[in-house]
């Protein structure tokens, strides 16, 4: 059976993370941030396929992003990053400690846990949705253009292949005795011209099968959108006011 | 009553500009009768390529432009139909199988196409299965797209049209990439759905794998125009003069494999060298190796110094991956030395002094927009020392040597796939390495192309003492060049013998 996470019709949870990203910003509460994320990482756990392993992979980075803000803002937010009290008072003390004591210890936090409630809400929709269902919905919840939709599908399904002539054009690089860095721009130059090629190749291969923007066309997959859908977005959406208006810190 | 005609062309004049001068199809006539097998040749640049883009309408809609000329399908103008009705009449296989799906598994593209006819749903998993058990690629539908070999991915386009029904199947050069097992696979499947009733409308430059299959052989000259029809196997042998005026393979028994007399010292030798398919894949928290096969388990091979040698096997057995070994850059246990010296003590930079390669697709070593440029950069890179001007003059005596000085101000990109490759091995040789590693020379070159470089390579390799190894799957091509032949089977490189080398 399909986890419930990811049979939430992908529209409707996109819409539902915006609006909630959307929310989570006006406010400044670090027990509801806090909150949204752990739920993010129960819901993920509990109702998708989604291992341990590519969690932990994904809230690494968001972890480290969360500390950097998290000490960015107790050093330097508020524009004077001390109060000027605190320094007559107890001028001994280290600046590090000196920062702690003033108001930005509540900033901080502030700053980083918001990070984190978006960081799951993002990865609860990245790790729980299907890339062709997401689309197919966009095409019909949405009124996406088949040409777009399926442009889409079709580049990303190139992907495998790109990465493998990526690294072919850095080992021939390579060989002809020029120094390859990750960041070099040659190689990334000559997949340009090779992806231009490419998508050209493809779209008349889509083409010279029936494919075209403008006609109709029939669907083998429909997602449609359930009173579940719908329930599921309200709850979460309703679940953040409720935090906002009864949650003090 | 006159058989139906499938495919009708009638003075077409086609040119990739609107102001251009050169029409690359020039008032083309052509007439194929519905349900044969024809088969049109050509040599590289004559626009077979993009006769059958046009006649499949796909020109000018995606580039180029139409000046005059009536195309019909079956009777039906070309220009009265949409992508959806024109897919009905004509199918379309292309000559490079990794840029021909919209999907990631067989199943969801026959889907696709299904789809796109506007087919019911409900009627889709049937047909899908009567395909596949028809066709036997079964095994095929919910595979990864990617991770299919060439031949594979032929099949699976192949068994995509035969879902949408498509009365005339117009192939380009689908057999170009792959080796002799693939095709003859994929001509099992054609001969399948010609005796079903399709047309079959095949572009390509070989014409060896067709005998037996096609009714008609068609020779284009310049422009695209007929320069001969009428041709079956009965009569081909009278045909050979023009074959050889329009730089055509004309289909002949190989010439029988005769190693060269002594041997000499090798310049790259193997000992006991293992290479696995899987690489090591490092995820976050622990390194992992895939289990992975073995692709050459414990093999020996000596590779003579000063002479040509050719690796034959099919495509997907690991030659490829055994060249990157030799490039230290596909790990390996077991023993490569080169010249002597063990290849796991030379450092990449000195070890790319003396070995290079020249890709399939040449145009992935392109390092800059300009022909003479990039010989240029390359005598830089190696020779730190040399002035401006001495680098400029080495740069177009090369050119000169490998034909190419009049395209100096070219962009790469813009040269013939022979060219292209010509000033691959021109640009890679530029240090002086003494071995030259060459990955499926032929692919995508008519006769003429193949026959320049292989003969200049063996020029260079009598007269200035160059190794060469070459892998390939074409036969023909290793009897012809070699001077020594391994076949890499059950993961050996075994040396062939004397006249083994046939078709």
């Amino acid at each position: 059976m399909t986890p419930f996470l990811e049979k939430w019709n992908p529209t409707v949870k996109a819409a539902t993370v915006l609006v909630c990203v959307i929310l989570l910003s006006v406010q400044y509460l670090v027990s509801l941030n806090l909150t949204v994320f752990a739920l993010c990482l129960v819901l993920l756990l509990a109702g998708s396929r989604c291992g341990l392993r590519r969690l932990a992979a994904l809230l690494l980075p968001a972890g480290v992003a969360a500390l950097g803000l998290f000490f960015m803002g107790l050093y330097y937010a508020r524009g004077g990053s001390v109060d000027p009290a605190a320094l007559d008072t107890v001028s001994a003390l280290p600046y590090a400690v000196r920062a702690a004591m003033s108001r930005n210890l509540y900033t901080a936090p502030q700053l980083a846990t918001r990070l984190l409630a978006y960081a799951g809400l993002g990865m609860m929709f990245a790790l729980s949705t299907d890339t062709e269902i997401f689309i197919a919905s966009l095409l019909h919840q949405c009124r996406l253009s088949p040409k777009f939709a399926y442009g889409i599908l079709a580049a990303f399904h190139l992907m495998p292949g790109m990465v493998r002539e990526f690294n072919q054009v850095r080992l021939a690089f390579a060989v002809r005795g020029l120094h390859v860095h990750p960041l070099s721009l040659q190689p990334i130059f000559t997949m340009l011209v090779n992806s231009v090629r490419w998508s050209e190749c493809v779209a008349m291969a889509m083409e010279s099968k029936g494919f075209c923007g403008d006609a109709p066309r029939s669907y083998c997959l429909v997602p449609r959108i359930h009173w579940y859908d719908l329930a599921a977005a309200v709850a979460a959406v309703g679940g953040i006011v409720l935090g906002m208006v009864f949650l003090r810190y | 009553m006159a058989a139906q005609t499938a495919l009708s062309m009638r003075d077409v004049v086609f040119r990739y500009m609107e102001q251009g001068k050169r029409n690359i199809l020039d008032h083309v006539d052509l007439e194929i009768p519905a349900g044969s097998v024809t088969v049109v040749m050509g040599a590289g640049g004559c626009g077979k390529s993009t006769l059958a883009a046009v006649a499949a309408g796909l020109y000018p809609e995606n580039g180029g432009f139409l000046a005059g000329g009536k195309i019909a399908w079956f009777s039906t103008g070309l220009d009265r139909m949409n992508p959806q009705q024109r897919a009905r009449q004509v199918g379309m296989l292309f000559q490079n199988p990794d840029l021909q799906f919209c999907m990631d598994t067989l199943r969801k593209e026959m889907r696709f196409c299904m789809e796109n006819l506007c087919l019911d749903p409900g009627e889709m998993e049937p047909r899908i299965r009567a395909a596949a058990e028809e066709l036997g690629v079964q095994e095929l539908l919910d595979q990864p797209l990617h991770t299919l070999s060439g031949g594979e991915k032929q099949r699976a386009a192949l068994a995509c049209l035969y879902v949408m029904e498509s009365r005339c199947l117009l192939l380009d050069e689908c057999f170009a990439n792959l080796d002799r097992d693939a095709a003859l696979q994929l001509m099992e499947m054609l001969r399948q759905m010609h005796r079903q009733g399709r047309t079959i409308l095949a572009i390509d430059h070989q014409p060896d794998l067709w005998l037996d299959t096609a009714d008609e052989f068609i020779l284009l000259g310049e422009g695209g125009r007929v320069a001969a029809r009428g041709l079956h196997k009965g009569n081909l042998p009278q045909y050979r003069p023009l074959f050889q005026e329009l730089g055509l393979f004309y289909p002949e028994p190989p010439r029988p494999y005769r190693p060269a007399a002594e041997e000499k010292d090798p310049i790259l030798c193997f000992e006991e060298l293992s290479v696995a398919k899987g690489e090591v894949r490092r995820s976050l928290f622990r390194r992992r190796t895939e289990p992975a096969p073995l692709l050459l388990e414990g093999a020996e091979a000596r590779f003579p110094k000063g002479s040509m040698t050719a690796v034959l096997g099919p495509s997907g057995c690991g030659k490829t991956t055994a060249f990157l070994a030799v490039l230290r850059r596909h790990a390996y246990t077991g023993r490569i030395t080169l010249d002597g010296a063990d290849l796991s003590g030379i450092r990449p930079r000195d070890l790319y002094r003396q070995v290079g390669i020249v890709f399939q697709n040449p145009a992935n070593q392109f390092i800059t927009q300009n022909v003479a440029e990039e010989v240029m950069a390359s005598l830089r890179v190696w020779n730190p020392a040399w002035p401006e001007d001495a680098c400029r003059a080495e740069a177009e005596r090369r050119l000169e040597e490998y034909g190419l000085s009049r395209y100096r101000r070219y962009s790469p990109y813009m040269l013939s796939q022979g060219q292209q490759r010509r000033l691959a091995v021109l640009s890679v040789l530029c240090g002086g390495q003494k071995l030259l590693l060459l990955d499926e020379p032929t692919y995508g070159q008519d006769a003429r192309s193949v026959q320049a470089i292989m003969a200049q390579l063996r020029d260079k390799v009598d007269n200035q003492g160059l190794s060469v190894i070459f892998i390939t799957h074409d036969r023909a091509l290793a009897a012809a060049w070699a001077d020594k032949i391994y076949w890499l089977r059950d993961r050996k490189l075994e040396p062939a013998r004397a006249g083994e080398v046939t078709l």
